[in-house]
């Protein structure tokens, strides 16, 4: 097979451009690497140091047990007050959540068998509060059955509870295969958005435009070298994944490499078309960003896809991030099943696919 | 400094601006259609969440635990042949959890032994697994009381009071927040490339052989973008009230101080990057990495930041997205002043006044690179 030198000495011309700034390398290769290891060590969906106070009487030695093993389960932390109204207490941002007994306190409630107690919580994090009513529920019922002396006789009906791929329910384990998806598109959509528009503003498109070269070498030249920088990107930031967090690498590292390969070729398509489009780096920037934004959001990384309102949904079938986010966290914590990994792949290969024609399309167009 | 000369260097810019009339509709349009967007796409109460189930029981009560779950309309059952298929039907992403019934499920619940029914969650998408969780948790009691039609007894009652939003509706949660982090990467954009643009054209040059001053410069570049962010805000704020329905019950001056500044200093940065890139490839991949994922997941919008290590949530406080977030949803929802927000307030201020600091000192008078 001969080698199409056209081709080559493009992709040439790119790495060379691309690498020849050292603060571009950095961004290249270690920025990822920082990005990565930060948000997996910051972020978490558990609730943790929720600052709690309560009003007691004298005497409530039940309130004072379900107070202790409030703080004791490091959920909560004791809250710093000034004022004894638990309203002034919220409003001034010194507590989150206020206990408040019933008249008589909460031991001789539950004493004379109507225990009630009021819980109020700053709801301004919804999903922050319910976690909170959910635990200081479980606190009380467990506080109450040791204080009452009651026997610890399980319930007549439980769930046998077990979190499947992730039985220690490590916050890492869920956040990383999430991260890494949108960190992966992050670095591809900015690498590839400008690489056309700026020769256009700089002039040098117009030279490229007369030498001897043909559309698809053009196209093909621009879209490669970021393909090969894109996916380098991918063992880097999958062993920090690894490495650092203990991510359990369950499916086979070939076939993630390949799922990779094929996103970031999608990826690609989608800059050099954005590219392709606007005529100043400018309006390339915001092109990415109107592009990213939204797909970040609706690749289900913070927000649950199912119950998305039905349009909605459809934009996030339409979103490759969604279907390489599900693909690595079913390869790298699932173990790869072929159904998923096969139905996944063949849609991104067509949108990869329906993109390049667009800009194949488009960049004629420009031509005059 | 001159004032004059700040707005003849805000003139020019607002030419360059209106030039470009893509970059202009997007930095407008851009806010109001991801808030009405997102604001109507988020929703934390999941429903209808498909969970394959294993009947091995097949009497009464699992037939009453399951229609207990199916009619509480956070589950869509679907059955499954046995134990493997099941968990293979989670493994497929076709279901979320499995539960498994076993045999004696029945005579368990009734001789005192405890009837267990096995659960697996895929634990493999975080945002889900906590929704699942807490509602099976609560099933759990109404199930028995279904199936032995008896009530059991509580020795305590938790009455809850959910404060600022009472029924817990996910968009006066969402978007308060999400305005903010919308604005926070727009802003950077915005201003990322100006100074970089200049340097690649040439026409620094030019700008740098007038008496001009860089701190005329920066604050003559801040100036027109400042206005075009804070017509984006109204445009925002209107979406939020009317479409949205989210209570504002703070002072408006509060927040449209709040905004001001908040701008301001993510426009600052966006200069800064700038200032320190002069290409601008790098500054919109810098803008990008410091402005987009930070935003998004350490401000505070979903995960809470005390739940952080502490060096982290020591981190966020270089954020200034961090500190309007606070502000902006203090003052929708809970209705705070300027007394409550001091510290939110002198955050960012300093945050502010050290970047068009580094700004103005880090703008060489040169163009060496």
């Amino acid at each position: 097979m001969k080698i199409n030198q056209t081709i080559l000495g493009f992709m040439k011309k790119e790495f060379i451009q691309a690498l020849r700034d050292p603060r571009m390398r950095m961004l290249l290769f270690v920025a990822p690497i920082i990005q990565m290891t930060l948000f997996g060590v910051a972020i978490s969906s558990d609730v943790k140091n929720i600052r709690l106070s309560t009003q007691f009487h004298s005497n409530d030695s039940i309130l004072q047990h379900v107070y202790d093993r409030s703080i004791e389960s490091k959920w909560f932390i004791p809250a710093k007050t000034k004022s004894n109204d638990p309203f002034i207490q919220l409003n001034s941002n010194e507590a989150d959540a206020v206990l408040v007994p019933p008249p008589g306190g909460l031991t001789n409630s539950v004493v004379r068998g109507h225990g009630e107690i009021q819980l109020l919580i700053n709801a301004t994090n919804v999903l922050r509060a319910q976690s909170v009513e959910t635990y200081m529920n479980a606190i009380l019922k467990s506080v109450i059955q040791k204080d009452m002396h009651k026997v610890e006789n399980a319930p007549p009906l439980q769930f046998d509870l077990r979190i499947l791929y992730n039985p220690t329910i490590k916050t890492s384990v869920f956040m990383v295969p999430g991260v890494m998806s949108t960190l992966i598109c992050l670095i591809t959509i900015t690498l590839t958005g400008m690489s056309i528009s700026k020769e256009k503003e700089t002039g040098t498109f117009e030279m490229l435009l007369s030498a001897p070269s043909r559309k698809w070498e053009i196209i093909l030249g621009k879209t490669l070298p970021y393909v090969i920088l894109g996916i380098s990107n991918v063992p880097l930031i999958l062993g920090v994944a690894v490495l650092v967090f203990n991510v359990p690498m369950r499916g086979s590292f070939f076939v993630l490499l390949v799922s990779s390969f094929v996103f970031v070729c999608t990826t690609v398509s989608i800059g050099t078309l954005i590219s392709i489009m606007t005529k100043t780096q400018q309006q390339s920037m915001m092109a990415s960003f109107l592009f990213l934004f939204p797909a970040i959001q609706l690749s289900g990384l913070t927000f649950p896809l199912e119950n998305m309102p039905i349009y909605m949904k459809f934009l996030a079938y339409l979103n490759p991030l969604t279907y390489f986010l599900e693909l690595l966290r079913n390869i790298m914590l699932k173990g790869g099943d072929t159904r998923v990994i096969l139905t996944h792949l063949i849609v991104l290969i067509l949108m990869g696919t329906i993109l390049i024609t667009i800009s194949f399309k488009k960049f004629k167009n420009t031509l005059g | 400094m001159k004032f004059s000369r700040v707005m003849a260097i805000a003139k020019k810019e607002v030419f360059h601006i209106i030039r470009d009339p893509f970059t202009l509709a997007l930095a407008l349009l851009l806010p109001v259609m991801m808030v009405s967007i997102f604001g109507l796409a988020i929703e934390f109460n999941v429903q209808n969440i498909k969970i394959a189930v294993f009947d091995e029981d097949r009497t009464t009560s699992s037939r009453k635990l399951l229609d207990t779950l199916s009619s509480s309309h956070y589950f869509l059952i679907n059955p499954a042949k046995n134990q493997i298929e099941a968990i293979h039907l989670v493994d497929q992403q076709k279901d979320r959890a499995a539960l498994i019934i076993e045999k004696n499920f029945e005579y368990n619940l009734f001789s005192g032994r405890g009837a267990k029914a096995q659960l697996m969650i895929d634990g493999s998408d975080n945002s889900t697994v906590g929704s699942v969780l807490s509602y099976f948790g609560s099933m759990q009691k109404i199930a028995f009381e279904k199936i032995a039609a008896k009530k059991l007894p509580t020795d305590v009652h938790l009455k809850t009071r959910f404060i600022y939003n009472p029924e817990l509706n996910s968009r006066w949660f969402i978007v308060p927040g999400l305005m903010v982090v919308v604005l926070a990467i727009l802003s950077i954009l915005l201003t990322s490339l100006t100074i970089a643009r200049e340097y690649e054209n040439g026409s620094m040059e030019l700008l740098l052989s007038t008496p001009v001053r860089s701190l005329e410069i920066v604050l003559g570049k801040l100036t027109p973008y400042i206005g075009l962010g804070l017509s984006a805000v109204l445009f925002v704020y209107i979406i939020a009230r009317v479409f949205f329905e989210v209570p504002f019950l703070g002072n408006h001056f509060v927040f449209l101080t709040g905004c001001f500044l908040f701008l301001s200093t993510c426009l600052a940065q966006g200069l800064l990057i700038s200032v320190t890139t002069r290409k601008q490839q790098i500054s919109m991949q810098i803008s990008m990495m410091t402005g987009l994922l930070p935003s998004l997941l350490l401000s505070g919008f979903i995960f809470p930041i005390e739940s952080m290590p502490l060096f982290f949530r020591g981190l966020t406080a270089i954020l200034p997205v961090r500190w309007f977030m606070n502000i902006s949803r203090d003052v929708f929802l809970e209705g705070s002043g300027l007394y409550e927000l001091k510290y939110d307030f002198l955050a960012l201020l300093l945050i502010c006044s050290v970047i068009v600091f580094l700004a103005s000192k880090k703008f060489k008078r040169d163009v060496e690179p």
